[in-house]
């Protein structure tokens, strides 16, 4: 087998290893002791207890919103699985019965395993009904079927599932999101 | 009959201390090798596993809690993570309750035993250092073989059986390239390496090694105009120097340490030869790689840095001056521990523990350490201000035993002396680790037969001819 | 026949032909909601706006109302008819609540597809608009909303001239127009699906596909409705394997722009539960049918055995079993049962409706004629067969008694002859399969596959070729257009059709029996 050639032609110090070695070995330790004396040259972010503040226009987990009276903003119009490059939405329409918005989901589920978090889904909505800005990333779960947010799920993100979430939300922007109202003061009967 | 069993309980003292020195020095190199990388690259390394302490007014709750097998639930005060250290624990629980998967296609008994040849090797190369001059007239030696140096070398030859065997025995065609490597390079180095001891022998006229440490315990006469006491080391004789640099770099190569880790070059083989063990064989072969590690280093500071020896220091002298030596090494610790006391008090104003909630028992921590530090203090003023007292002869009379207080001062100093330069020894493997690529196997072989074993023959001649020389000239 | 100028093409057109429908023939498209090219000529949408050369100099006018007359010349595309029509847009959208998202129409709504080409954009709108009724049940297949409907009154027409009701109605003056019916009244005929169709906008839907699927996730495929023996020309529209609606396809010689609601429902039975989706020998599922029934129509023998042509089947499985019976069982009698199966209901009107709901019984008679000896009803009765093969007819029905010892069914869904049957094959729906159909007009059409097959159903030209193939010699139907042309050349009145030209509008019989080609001489070898 030929094995490749030195590119260079090494002075005797350098073929030698030794004085290299040396070198290389004073730069690590160099880099050793700063770091012991000065720790906060470290990049590292503590995750769990120290967070990494988020842009305001960083697409995190899905919310569907609700309306003023409580009822799903969302009107099944199909625009967001119609644009999903992913194919992760899946919407089944139904009628409502008492309700001028006549159309509403009955199940709304998006597969949060297809999602590629473009964010086309909030673009597409005519109804403001979806909207990506709650800044969760820990999206995770024991099961492939936990990893499909359902829409109660995502009606009550932000204080039923994932309390925390919201409170951070809040504390974050100093009010609560745009169109949120908890999910308890919604009026029976209202299409969830 | 009674000094039959005495000589027997000293035996098994000698063989469960020599073990412990390195199987707990083995956790605390797999820390400094985890912090060192993180630091070295700029990173702070592992630091979350925690212990969480209980309340001390809770103890008596949760122990009969413990004994009626109920499960403890108690409010931590402090969430001790001591900079990583508990992650070495966390390891050996994970590791040891893993599932131990026997692959079908392996070689049953070779595969089993492959990890505890491994392990049992390198334990057993302890057996021939010297850990302290004597102790109450027992040598501080597991057994005083007078061919000590030649066992070290016949055990590190023995060593590699290990991965060989874990090598062959798995079946896998990686596995079995890592085995050959490991051979191959071991054989290739071994020559360079003894010939280096060979430049020992000489300079010893013997191949024991309590022979060897002592006589580098004596004063060290420079052209026999200046003698300076206890620090005539192998390496500060000028084919010493060469013949440490030969040894150590063989060393790398007998411990399959990086620049030299080819059997377990995980970009081309996977993992080398332990790629089909999971669990504790695979635990063991990771603690092997440490405790070989340690007993290269220890054998190392043995025949070229003067081995348990204090520098400056004799074992005579220290004896002599048992009581006075306590008081200095009390009294003068008492400033490093209030300096670390006070290190440990200045992370609280660290970003983390503002990130945290008040109630976090990760913010007890540096309280805690600090507390920590300030009794070691204490401790350490106690024992000064004990030396300046005279403690240490009236430990002997109070016991009765003529010298045992000095004796015992000089075994710790000793052993701590060994210890330290263990663990340099150990820090240079985890800093060229983490400062050195790994070599290719060409080049590996090219510097073994090349260079290394020309080098190592010269200096033999070398050195034997210095020898005479400075006997016809200095004796 | 008069020559006319769109945009400086000039074309002849025939005499009458409105500009709508000469721009199309000249390559232009003219926006238009109230025209429709089976109804009145109305005027009131005024979006078909264009711009007429007169010796007057150019006069604006709408296309629908402008017949072609020699040296008409009209432009299409002006900046005076691109405002008007802006115009006009913004007018038709003054009201118009823009629910799109819960509008079925949208997807395939006029103002949406005009607003992008001629829209304003740039909304001058700040009165409220008018709010109307939304939401209006009237009828059992249609839901009115007022608010959305743009007064074109196409579905007035349409009441008006095609079924004779005249039940929606204009009412009320200026912005508060609204299309309603008269109190108490719904909509009661049988051709409700056709006001969905024509509405140019979301005003009238259909309650059936009401927020069922969003249209343009619906590929269409052309095919023939099988209701009855008229066979209207549908689109069927479907997603992934599953049929949601079907609609209508303009053919002005069969039904025009039309289609009934039963017809509607033709597809419904697709996916239904009442599928037979695998082969069964007496009860028991199997993985392979063929031979036990070869084995048995051989135990029973040709003399025993009796075939029945299907009038609900397709021409190419009816030549297929007659090619069955002549290879491999040449004794055995063939009948054909003129009758309807069950559940259907015979009615007929002077539309399209027919009472003989069976969309190939031309197609059987057809091959009837060409085969000769074809027993009736009357025949199969009286003849004593041990094994009667059953072609999707449901013969039980159709003759009120089981007429044989045993019966084998090839067909799609289980009715009295299936449960009957000893052995049950599954064959394709209409909509599963590529075939030709031949209606009361005596037109041959074709149908083609939308979906895959359920179970392990084949067209029943398959089935059969199988079937033939386990009897000794396999008739060589499997592949439509080869049984085409096959029947083709063997069938005198079917001479000179060809699968690939029969084309969206399917072509007609030869009107009388022509004698047969001779063949062809075979060329000597050299």
């Amino acid at each position: 087998m030929a094995l490749p050639k030195p590119q260079k032609v090494l002075t005797l110090s350098e073929s030698s290893y030794l004085v290299e070695v040396l070198k290389g070995m004073v730069l690590t330790m160099g880099h050793l002791i700063k770091n012991i004396f000065d720790q906060d040259r470290f990049r590292t972010i503590e995750y769990p207890d120290v967070r990494k503040p988020m842009t305001a226009r960083y697409r995190g987990a899905h919310r569907l919103l609700l309306r003023p009276d409580g009822g799903l903003k969302c009107v099944a119009c199909m625009c967001c699985p119609t644009v999903c490059p992913a194919k992760c939405i899946n919407i089944v329409a139904g009628e409502a019965e008492n309700d001028p918005a006549e159309k509403f989901p009955i199940t709304f589920d998006i597969d949060m395993l297809r999602c590629i978090y473009c964010g086309f889904c909030v673009e597409a909505c005519p109804k403001d009904a979806i909207r990506m800005d709650t800044k969760i990333y820990e999206i995770n779960a024991y099961t492939r079927s936990d990893m499909v947010h359902s829409k109660a799920y995502m009606v009550n993100l932000m204080d039923g599932l994932k309390p925390e979430a919201g409170a951070a939300y809040r504390a974050e922007q100093g009010l609560a999101p745009d169109g949120y109202t908890n999910a308890d003061s919604a009026p029976e009967g209202s299409p969830r | 009959m009674s000094e039959f069993w005495l000589d027997m309980l000293v035996v098994v003292l000698r063989c469960v201390f020599s073990v412990a020195f390195v199987m707990n020095i083995v956790p605390l190199m797999i820390w400094g090798e985890r912090k060192g990388a993180a630091y070295i690259q700029d990173r702070p390394g592992p630091n979350r596993a925690p212990i969480d302490l209980p309340n001390p007014a809770d103890l008596p709750r949760l122990l009969s809690a413990a004994l009626r097998g109920e499960p403890l639930d108690y409010k931590p005060v402090v969430s001790l993570r001591a900079a990583g250290l508990i992650h070495t624990l966390t390891d050996v629980v994970k590791l040891a309750f893993k599932e131990d998967i026997t692959p079908d296609h392996v070689e049953k008994f070779y595969w089993f035993i492959a990890p505890v040849i491994a392990m049992s090797i390198a334990l057993c190369t302890f057996a021939v250092v010297p850990f302290g001059d004597s102790f109450l007239g027992y040598n501080l030696q597991v057994s005083s073989l007078d061919g000590g140096l030649l066992f070290v070398l016949a055990m590190t030859s023995l060593g590699v059986y290990g991965i060989m065997l874990a090598g062959w025995a798995s079946n896998n065609k990686f596995s079995l390239l890592g085995g050959l490597r490991a051979s191959a390079q071991m054989v290739s180095y071994e020559l360079a390496m003894g010939l280096s001891a060979v430049v020992v022998f000489l300079s010893a006229g013997s191949v024991s090694l309590a022979e060897i440490t002592r006589q580098q315990g004596e004063a060290l006469s420079i052209f026999g105009l200046v003698e300076i006491p206890a620090l005539n080391w192998n390496v500060f004789s000028p084919f010493g120097l060469l013949a440490f640099i030969l040894f150590w770099v063989a060393v790398f190569a007998e411990t399959n340490r990086t620049p030299f880790d080819l059997p377990e070059g995980e970009a081309e083989l996977v993992g080398g030869y332990h790629t089909e063990y999971s669990s504790f064989r695979f635990a063991l072969f990771f603690m092997a790689e440490y405790a070989n590690m340690i007993v290269a280093a220890a054998v190392t500071a043995t025949m070229f840095f003067g081995g348990y020896n204090v520098p400056l220091f004799s074992g005579a002298f220290l004896r002599e001056n048992a009581d006075m030596v306590l008081a200095v090494l009390g009294l003068g610790a008492i400033p490093a521990f209030l300096g670390l006391a006070v290190v440990a008090w200045k992370r609280r104003g660290r970003p983390f523990y503002a990130a945290i909630p008040s109630d976090d028992p990760r913010r007890n921590e540096p309280a805690f350490f600090t507390a920590v530090w300030l009794g070691a203090a204490a401790a350490h003023g106690g024992l000064g201000v004990a030396g300046l007292m005279g403690g240490l002869t009236g430990l002997s009379a109070l016991v009765g035993v003529e010298g045992l207080g000095a004796d015992l001062l000089v075994f710790v100093l000793h052993v701590s002396s060994l210890g330290v330069k263990v663990l340099i020894g150990g820090w240079i493997f985890i800093w060229v680790r983490w400062t050195l690529p790994r070599m290719r196997y060409d080049q590996l072989m090219n510097l073994g037969w090349r260079y290394m074993l020309p080098i190592a023959l010269v200096n033999v001649f070398c050195a034997a001819g210095w020898i005479i020389l400075r006997h016809e000239l200095f004796a | 026949m008069p020559k006319v100028k769109i945009n400086d093409v000039e074309i002849e057109v025939p005499a009458g032909t409105n500009m709508i429908e000469a721009a199309k023939l000249a390559g232009f498209d003219i926006p238009h909601y109230c025209y429709h090219p089976h109804l009145s000529i109305a005027g009131n949408c005024r979006m078909c706006m264009c711009e007429a050369e007169t010796p007057r100099g150019p006069v604006l006018d709408i296309a629908c109302n402008m017949q072609a007359r020699e040296g008409l010349a009209i432009r299409t595309e002006s900046d005076k008819v691109k405002a008007v029509r802006k115009s006009v847009m913004e007018f038709l959208l003054v009201n118009h609540p823009l629910d799109c998202p819960i509008c079925d129409q949208s997807g395939e709504c006029r103002l949406q597809d005009y607003y992008m080409d001629h829209g304003q954009y740039d909304s001058r709108g700040i009165e409220a608009k008018v709010g109307k009724h939304k939401r209006q049940d009237i009828g059992d297949l249609i839901v009115l909303d007022a608010e959305r409907c743009v007064q074109c009154s196409r579905c007035v027409r349409f009441g008006d001239e095609v079924t004779g009701t005249g039940d929606l109605r204009l009412m009320n003056r200026g912005d508060h127009t609204e299309i309603g019916m008269f109190p108490g009244t719904r909509l009661e005929h049988d051709y409700q699906g056709n006001l969905a169709d024509i509405c140019p906008v979301g005003a009238l839907t259909n309650k059936d596909f009401r927020f069922e699927r969003r249209v343009w996730y619906l590929r269409e495929t052309d095919s023939v409705c099988t209701g009855c023996s008229t066979s209207c020309n549908t689109k069927v529209c479907h997603q992934e394997g599953e049929v949601f609606r079907t609609l209508p396809r303009r053919n002005d010689d069969v039904n025009r722009s039309w289609m009934c609601d039963p017809g509607r429902q033709c597809n419904s039975g697709v996916g239904s539960l009442d599928r037979i989706l695998r082969p069964t020998v007496d009860g028991v599922a199997v993985p392979d049918a063929f031979e036990t029934l070869a084995a048995r129509i051989k135990a029973a023998g040709a003399g025993r055995t009796g075939f029945v042509m299907g009038s609900g089947a397709s021409l190419e499985a009816n030549w297929a079993l007659l090619q069955v019976v002549k290879a491999n069982c040449p004794g055995a009698k063939v009948f054909s049962v003129a009758g309807n199966n069950a559940g259907a209901i015979a009615k007929s009107d002077g539309l399209l409706m027919d009472a003989d709901k069976n969309p190939n019984s031309a197609g059987v008679a057809l091959l009837a004629a060409w085969f000769g000896g074809i027993g009736g009803a009357e025949d199969l009765r009286a003849a004593d067969l041990s094994l009667l093969v059953v072609l999707e007819d449901d013969i039980i029905t159709r003759l009120g008694g089981n007429p044989a010892e045993a019966i084998a069914y090839f067909g799609t869904h289980n009715n009295p002859t299936a449960e009957l049957a000893s052995i049950v094959i599954p064959v394709a729906h209409v909509v599963e399969m590529d075939a030709t159909y031949v209606n009361r007009q005596e037109r041959v059409q074709r149908v083609r596959r939308a979906t895959n097959p359920q179970g392990e159903a084949v067209p029943a030209y398959q089935a059969l070729e199988k079937l033939g193939a386990a009897l000794g010699r396999a008739p060589g139907t499997s592949m439509p257009t080869a049984t085409f042309s096959a029947m083709a050349r063997a069938v005198p009145r079917m001479n000179g059709l060809d699968y690939k030209a029969l084309g969206a509008s399917g072509r007609l019989l030869a009107p009388t029996v022509q004698p047969v080609a001779p063949a062809a001489p075979v060329a000597e070898a050299k």
